[in-house]
């Protein structure tokens, strides 16, 4: 079920985080798995080499996703890898918090260069290779705080909010081939939000804020993109994925 | 449990299941290696048939002619197949397909015979459910439309009540937290009997075929995979969600189609 071999993936911002727990699902799953990041190489060999033990074919590539130069040699270098690309997954993200008064010019382009642009960018740059793959589909990442609000952020809520337009505009200018759809995770804990888990009063508002009870975790988000990016999705596409413990229920 | 069979060792209840999308899950589940009991309304051949199948595919079936809109037939029901699967780990509710009523809706019993099959009988269902549900921390995948999330004025009573199996799914999904997840699914347009009529006519056929950005119908096997997705273990942070699957027609600004 879901199963993705013979499909090669790449996945940006994989050497953490959701990313990372995306890209060693989908090597589970059988796929061929590029694995982008940015600075931390050691991180993403890493992810390689786990990949590899499972005798998966895998390869990091690095990038700065707010540069689009760099993101045309990206996917150069994972064309020439590859040679087509079945898959993409744009997890690459960044976020910043400081509310409307304290934001600054640098700060604020900073977010949204690398989560909005820098998935575009990427999108956009795979193209030529997503069209050669067989039945490909790209998965963005979008976030519970693309359709809900919260204080602070709002450069990174807009991106999201962003993106989750992307998701819906690009699916209707690759249609019919290539499948675009996002997931929006709520509260998961990793690198990016380890100030919020790691505070024990703010951590215990967000479990009993959500439904089932808990924060989520990188792994609970990586099966929806495994599902998205499968043959069986293959009727799905322009999809926004909640993966939020059913935090906004109310 | 196996990466073929992740099902394997689970029993799941299926209401509808003799044809169409019902049909379609009860049969993956069957072969994701679920035991998997089902009820029908009227259509007793074909409910046999898929009993075969699931049994040739070295499966349990359990079968029963119920209206699933009684809230104590379907507490006996689900009970009863609770028992002979052992466990029950999902339950999808899936009846439905009555005939076009059309947008003039004559009588009041046509609205409250909707209601009864796409909003009581769900509800019925899963609450006699829960108790089972709760034990194996299972979920419940509610069959809506996008009938329910769009102006479909020729089919007006059934895109309302659609719309009251989402709110359902919602409302289900924060009762039956944290221990049972709930979900709903948003099927397009799916070639079933159901749109037999309009797939068999050529112009309307191709005028659906136009507003569907994939370029086609689905089939009832394109549903199943994404309750099947919804039902699994990798779905496990994930309720109160609808989730469209149907070839992208929601998202489609609709003169924007043609290029």
């Amino acid at each position: 079920m879901f199963d993705l071999t013979g499909r090669t993936i790449l996945v940006t911002g994989g050497s953490r985080g959701i990313g990372r727990a995306i890209a060693l699902e989908l090597g589970a799953a059988g796929a061929r798995v590029g694995v982008h990041y940015r600075e931390r190489r050691e991180s993403a060999e890493e992810v390689v080499a786990r990949l590899h033990d499972r005798g998966v074919e895998a390869k990091a590539f690095a990038a700065d996703v707010t540069e689009p130069d760099q993101v045309v040699r990206l996917l150069e270098a994972v064309g020439a890898w590859s040679g087509r690309l079945e898959g993409l997954v744009t997890s690459a993200g960044i976020y910043r918090g400081p509310t409307v008064d304290e934001v600054d010019a640098e700060e604020w382009q900073k977010v949204i260069r690398t989560d909005l642009e820098g998935s575009f960018w990427t999108v956009r740059s795979a193209l030529p290779w997503l069209r050669k793959g067989d039945r490909p589909a790209v998965v963005t990442l979008s976030s519970i705080l693309g359709a809900h609000a919260a204080i602070g952020g709002a450069a990174y809520q807009m991106a999201k909010a962003a993106i989750e337009q992307m998701t819906r505009a690009l699916s209707l200018e690759l249609a019919p081939g290539t499948r675009v759809n996002s997931v929006a995770p709520g509260f998961v804990r990793t690198d990016i939000n380890r100030a919020g888990h790691e505070d024990p009063v703010f951590s215990a508002k967000v479990a009993r804020a959500t439904p089932l009870g808990r924060w989520g975790e990188p792994e609970d988000i990586a099966p929806a993109v495994r599902f998205l990016l499968s043959r069986e999705a293959d009727w799905v596409t322009g999809l926004v994925l909640g993966i939020d413990g059913g935090l906004p229920l109310r | 449990m196996t990466p073929d069979a992740p099902f394997a060792g689970r029993g799941v209840l299926v209401t509808g299941g003799s044809r169409g999308i019902g049909r379609a899950v009860v049969l993956a589940f069957a072969r994701a290696g679920a035991d998997v009991a089902f009820s029908f309304r009227q259509d007793r051949r074909s409910a046999d048939a898929v009993a075969r199948a699931v049994e040739e595919l070295g499966r349990r079936a359990v079968v029963r002619q119920s209206d699933s809109a009684d809230l104590e037939a379907a507490a006996g029901w689900v009970d009863e197949a609770a028992r002979e699967l052992g466990r029950l780990d999902c339950v999808v509710t899936s009846a439905g397909g009555t005939g076009s009523i059309g947008w003039e809706v004559p009588r009041a019993e046509e609205w409250t015979g909707l209601f009864r099959t796409h909003v009581v009988g769900p509800y019925a269902t899963v609450r006699a459910a829960a108790p089972h549900l709760r034990r194996t921390k299972g979920s419940a995948v509610l069959v809506a439309s996008i009938a329910g999330l769009l102006a479909y004025p020729e089919e007006i009573a059934y895109a309302t009540v659609k719309a009251g199996t989402i709110s359902l799914a919602r409302s289900l999904a924060f009762a039956l937290a944290p221990e049972v997840r709930v979900n709903a699914i948003a099927p397009g347009w799916v070639r079933t009997d159901l749109t037999r009529a309009l797939y068999d006519d050529p112009r309307a056929r191709g005028a659906i075929e136009r507003a569907i950005p994939r370029g086609r119908w689905g089939e009832p096997e394109d549903i199943a995979s994404g309750v099947l997705f919804l039902a699994s273990d990798g779905a496990r942070f994930i309720t109160g969600e609808t989730v469209a699957v149907d070839g992208g027609e929601l998202l489609a600004w609709r003169i924007g189609l043609e290029r």
